[in-house]
């Protein structure tokens, strides 16, 4: 019996499940424009993930990596739903630095 | 310098199993007139995933499987969940589902425009306002 495989799955469950709360938390203090950041940090993550000679330490941040750029393109459609109500909205956010830039480009949405 | 392709797979099959569940979860539960087979196919493949992972010496093929049971898994819960967005008009019914037609005229909520089909304008709307937003779109596009 190897356990491994099912350890990851475990694992990535919980990562899924830490997804949920950023995006909502993420999108309520920072807005979705922030999905840039968002998505390099994943980028970073996953790169980073290549150089890791430990199994546990390059799946880990693998996951995380790749649940960061899935959450990057949540972020637009959780704006809208905080807009209709179906989410606590917060009209004071922090915005992300080259806002007008990000602005100009298309949200990835899947 | 040794490089460890298991983080990148691991990666891929994260992302790849979130978008593939979070797309065919909604195009599946909109076309099907009963939610029970589709969510017990995805319960066998998650489950046959997650035991095959037990069986499975190579870590770099058993981490992907690990991830794409536990998804798929997930997956069959979620086309509950979805049913219950369709119930609450957070996400569009399909007037051509039978299903969806009950639930259209047992649930006040449910709707069949999709409400989040816009870009968002930064500030909160109330239930005229979002209509207006998803339909002056659909004049532009």
């Amino acid at each position: 019996m190897n356990w491994f495989g099912f350890l990851v799955g475990l694992v990535t469950f919980v990562v899924i499940g830490l997804g949920f709360v950023w995006v909502i938390r993420g999108e309520r203090y920072l807005g979705y424009l922030w999905w840039p950041y968002f998505m390099a940090l994943g980028i970073v993550l996953v790169i980073i993930s290549f150089f890791f000679q430990n199994t546990w330490a390059s799946v880990l941040t693998g996951v995380i990596g790749g649940s960061f750029i899935w959450g990057a393109t949540e972020f637009k459609e959780q704006a809208i739903r905080a807009e209709l109500g179906w989410f606590p909205f917060n009209a004071k956010k922090i915005r992300p630095p080259f806002e007008h830039i990000i602005k100009k480009w298309k949200v990835p949405h899947l | 310098m040794t490089y460890n392709l298991i983080g990148p797979i691991s990666a891929l099959a994260t992302f790849l199993g979130i978008w593939a569940g979070h797309v065919l979860v909604r195009e599946i539960e909109k076309h099907s007139a009963s939610i029970l087979p589709p969510s017990f196919g995805f319960a066998i493949l998650g489950i046959g995933l997650l035991v095959s992972t037990f069986f499975t010496s190579s870590l770099i093929l058993s981490a992907p499987m690990g991830i794409i049971g536990m998804t798929a898994l997930w997956d069959a819960y979620e086309f509950f969940r979805q049913e219950k967005r369709i119930k609450h008009g957070h996400a569009p019914a399909n007037p051509r589902n039978p299903r969806h037609i009950k639930i259209l005229k047992a649930h006040t909520t449910a709707t069949t425009l999709d409400l989040l089909n816009r870009n968002p304008i930064g500030k909160q709307v109330n239930a005229e306002e979002a209509l207006q937003l998803i339909t002056l779109e659909e004049h532009t596009q």
